[in-house]
């Protein structure tokens, strides 16, 4: 028997009969690891959580929780004996019942068991719902709904936790404050957690690993850093949409050369034959600005993002890079200005395909 | 995965009970009539069929005109009482077409109620001549129309309080007069209702038995219940049962299609917003108060007076009826019909839930399909097929006949009631149902909860009030029912409805008086019980 705390082992996941996901495997090592599954809408994440839940059937591939075969082609735990939470991302609160009863419904379920409590009173401050106890759901934001649909899942004492988008209803500049609160409820209490989010930038925040799925299959498992600095394949970039592909030429063992950017050092991530004609993957924090340099390029747009500007370049041959420049950079340069480039570029990892 | 469960078992029962009375119409049609039959097949289904129409016609012109014109008063205008007519046209439901037509005929007979107060007011004389007769298909169509009118104007307005306001607004916008909005928005965007409820319209009056049947019209209803009682030809009767389920049919095929086209304009969750009414002055207000009071006292005051009048003037009908009795044989009806009805209408809504099947669906939809049966051909295909079924099967392995069992019995008249208010029922609990999110089941499953908790603990708290919706609504129609009551109940088992129907065709209307009166303060009872959930305002 394996040692992971949550497993799932080669699994079809499938809806009405089509199939969604391919062969997955992923586990959770330990107890208390969050793990979040990035994807376009309508890939099947929400199937996934809701057959680890019990709620869809699986034929083939096992899915275990604490050494447990919950379902398999011939196991079936009923959704009601798990012990998993899900917070659905409609927020199914029960329109006959106050958000106060709403919020204690299945609290009670693990009463007496030695499981150490979670302190209900506590979450419900956290997340600021205080104030709509006594309302009824129909009474409440959309917000509101998910903050007590994400209330009742943590205090039924899960084993396993499972959270589809739950935030995506939380307003921009409260969404920030709410996932910090998440992340520390989630580690405090030490409640092993599946997250599906579409969001990546919450999904490096709150995942310990990442798993991005893709084309019916996950793609990637591995932790936010690595994910982002290391995408497997140029799917998950695209996906992630945080770069731009250049072609280049590999010159030597820490050399590229681009025919717009000269070149480029660094140190490859994955081995590449001196001579073969490769991509290699642009982030905006790859390049640095320098007005001195003389490798200038047309700026096309430029977006103030609060903390830094971030300019869109064209290249002699018509493709448009990214450049991050910090917001108190003195000198601003307008639409159609030249832009400079330190060069030669230097880049720390050297991602190509 | 298990294919046979009980979910199965009963929707396939629920279906086969419906099915049996239109198959045993569709192959009684091609079984030999008697010689009788041939003559009036030759000489009398022409009139049959064209007296069907022309009443048909009638009842939708008047319903259209009366339910969309009050329906459209009371959503967009407010005015003196405007809130208590909202609910106070809908009562004429109370008033069955045939109790309409008894108080029509003894206001305007000769020496009735009409001559009696000109009388008192101008002293003897001959007024006879110049009261106006509503007897014959003009008095049948101003009783189904003034009994049912509220199908169009419930609907109608359903439709005009969900309209959007936009819509509205943008008429303003675009510099529509009040009556061009009308025309070339408000109504056509609530065509899809004003048909649905127009259908429903139809389908009654294609099946209506009492009114006709006491102004003597022969239309296709009661000629199905006169060759049966009259020249016991069991063959002709579903004969003529096929032509009126052919028309059935299509209509019934129109309203399924309306009613659907209708759902569009359901309004999304939580962007409803109640619309401001126009408050009317002066004329513009006294016209529209005035003719909604019209309405509301041609349909409830005026039948209901009539029958108030007669029972004061005869009370010697009060106390002679045994009301004790009816009102137990009525309780003993709804009961029974209400509680199997229930049950099987959560059956089949919970194994739909949980089954997630394509073929309980269809099943379904057969089984709901029993309120088009006109209540007389379901009775005479009822009695058809046990009769058959006696004939053959039950003879065949030499048994006792079950034809007591079934026919003038209690359990034959609630297993008629099943098939023809079963959609009621099984509706009723659907829509309640469907707003259930299927996540809150899941919900709860995943806090512990196990499938027969969850019924008992989410489902039927959330239901309640749409079971009291329909057993109220059971009620309503089954005390309102005539044709099939009166074909198949015990004997000397007596409900308001058969009392004063063999009291009116006795000609002894102030008798009808007392069990009409009776019927008709129930009936308003239930509908004012449920006026909320008709109104279909119980949500903002």
């Amino acid at each position: 028997m394996n040692k992971n705390f949550f497993e799932i082992k080669n699994v079809d996941f499938q809806v009405g009969g089509k199939t969604k996901v391919k062969n997955l495997s992923l586990h959770i090592e330990k107890k208390g690891e969050i793990i979040c599954l990035l994807g376009p809408s309508g890939i099947g994440k929400t199937t996934i959580l809701r057959s680890i839940a019990g709620l869809e059937k699986i034929s083939n591939g096992s899915i275990s929780l604490k050494s447990k075969v919950l379902s398999s082609k011939n196991d079936y735990v009923e959704p009601e004996n798990r012990n998993i939470a899900l917070s659905f991302q409609e927020n199914a609160l029960f329109p006959h019942y106050t958000i106060k009863k709403n919020i204690y419904f299945g609290a009670d379920r693990n009463k007496g068991n030695g499981v150490r409590k979670i302190d209900p009173r506590k979450i419900i401050k956290i997340l600021n719902i205080e104030k709509i106890l006594n309302k009824y759901p129909h009474q409440i934001s959309a917000g509101e709904a998910q903050r007590v649909s994400l209330t009742r899942a943590l205090i039924s004492n899960p084993d396993l936790l499972l959270l589809d988008e739950p935030l995506s209803n939380i307003d921009e500049n409260f969404k920030e404050e709410i996932q910090v609160k998440l992340k520390q409820i989630l580690k405090d209490h030490k409640i092993t957690t599946i997250i599906v989010t579409h969001d990546s930038y919450e999904a490096f925040y709150l995942g310990d690993k990442c798993g991005i799925i893709l084309e019916k299959k996950l793609k990637q498992f591995d932790e936010p850093y690595n994910v982002y600095h290391y995408p497997s394949s140029i799917n998950v970039v695209n996906f992630l949409n945080r770069g731009v592909l250049v072609p280049a030429k590999v010159t030597g063992q820490y050399t590229l050369q681009n025919d717009d950017l000269g070149l480029i050092k660094g140190n490859f991530v994955n081995e590449h034959k001196v001579g073969t004609k490769v991509k290699l993957l642009l982030q905006p924090e790859d390049l640095e600005h320098d007005d001195k340099s003389n490798l200038q390029l047309d700026v096309v747009d430029k977006k103030f993002k609060g903390t830094n500007f971030i300019y869109t370049l064209k290249t002699k041959s018509n493709k448009n890079i990214s450049v991050f420049v910090h917001s108190h950079h003195v000198h601003q340069h307008q639409i159609n200005d030249k832009f400079g480039i330190k060069n030669p570029i230097h880049i720390k990892h050297l991602v190509c395909f | 995965m298990k294919t046979f469960n009980i979910w199965y078992i009963s929707s396939f029962l629920i279906s086969l009970f419906v099915i049996i009375p239109v198959v045993t119409v569709f192959l009684s049609y091609f079984e030999n009539t008697s010689d009788y039959s041939e003559l009036l097949k030759n000489t009398f289904l022409f009139e049959y069929i064209s007296n069907s129409l022309i009443l048909l016609l009638g009842v939708l012109i008047m319903t259209l005109i009366i339910g969309v014109t009050t329906a459209y008063l009371v959503s967009f205008y407010s005015f003196p009482f405007s809130n208590f007519f909202k609910w106070a046209l809908i009562l004429g439901f109370a008033v069955p077409p045939y109790i309409y037509a008894y108080s029509l005929t003894a206001f305007f007979e000769n020496y009735g109620t009409a001559y009696s107060i000109l009388k008192s007011l101008f002293g003897d004389g001959n007024y006879n001549k110049h009261i106006p007769k509503f007897d014959g298909i003009l008095g049948a169509i101003l009783s189904i129309s003034f009994s049912i009118y509220a199908y169009v104007y419930i609907l109608t307005r359903a439709s005009f309080y969900y309209q959007s306001n936009n819509l509205i607004e943008l008429g303003k916008n675009l510099g529509f007069s009040k009556l061009k909005s009308l025309f070339k928005i408000i109504i056509p965007s609530a065509r899809p209702a004003i048909v649905a409820g127009l259908s429903l319209v139809a389908m009654e009056t294609l099946s209506d038995f009492g009114a006709v049947d006491f102004f003597s019209i022969n239309t296709l209803t009661t000629a199905i219940y006169n060759s049966w009682l009259s020249f016991d030809d069991l063959a002709f009767s579903n004969q003529l049962s096929f032509y009126l389920l052919i028309f059935i049919f299509g209509l019934f095929s129109i309203e399924k299609f309306s009613r659907r086209s209708a759902k569009y304009h359901s309004p999304l969750q939580g962007g409803f917003k109640t619309r401001k009414k126009i408050e009317l002055y002066g004329l513009n207000s006294f016209f529209a108060f005035l003719l909604c009071f019209i309405i509301f006292f041609l349909s409830f005051i005026f039948p209901i007076s009539q029958m108030l009048y007669w029972t004061i003037i005869y009370p010697k009908n009060f106390f002679d009826l045994n009301i004790y009795d009816l009102i137990l044989n009525t309780l003993l009806l709804v009961s029974l019909s209400s509680i199997i009805l229930i049950i099987f209408s959560f059956i089949s809504n919970y194994g739909n839930r949980v089954s997630k099947s394509k073929i309980l669906n269809f099943l379904t939809t057969i089984s709901i399909s029993g309120y088009a049966l006109p209540g007389i051909i379901l009775a005479v295909a009822y009695i058809t097929f046990v009769a058959w079924f006696d004939n053959t099967i039950i003879n065949f392995f030499e048994i006792q006949s079950i034809k007591k069992i079934f026919i003038g019995s209690i359990l034959g008249l609630v297993l008629a009631y099943f098939v023809r208010f079963y959609s009621l029922s099984c509706n009723g609990i659907k829509s309640s149902y469907e707003k259930i999110n299927k996540t809150l089941d899941e919900t709860a499953y995943l806090a512990g909860y196990s499938k027969l908790k969850t019924f008992l603990n989410i489902h039927i708290p959330y239901l309640k009030s749409s079971i009291f919706f329909v057993i109220i609504l059971i009620s309503l129609e089954i005390i309102r029912e005539l044709p099939i009551t009166l074909i198949l109940r015990p004997f000397n088992f007596e409900t308001f409805a058969t009392t004063a129907y063999i009291y009116a065709s006795q000609d002894l209307l102030e008798a009808a008086a007392v069990p009409s009166l009776f019927l008709v303060l129930i009936a308003s009872l239930f509908i004012f019980l449920i006026s909320r959930y008709i109104l279909k305002e119980e949500n903002e």
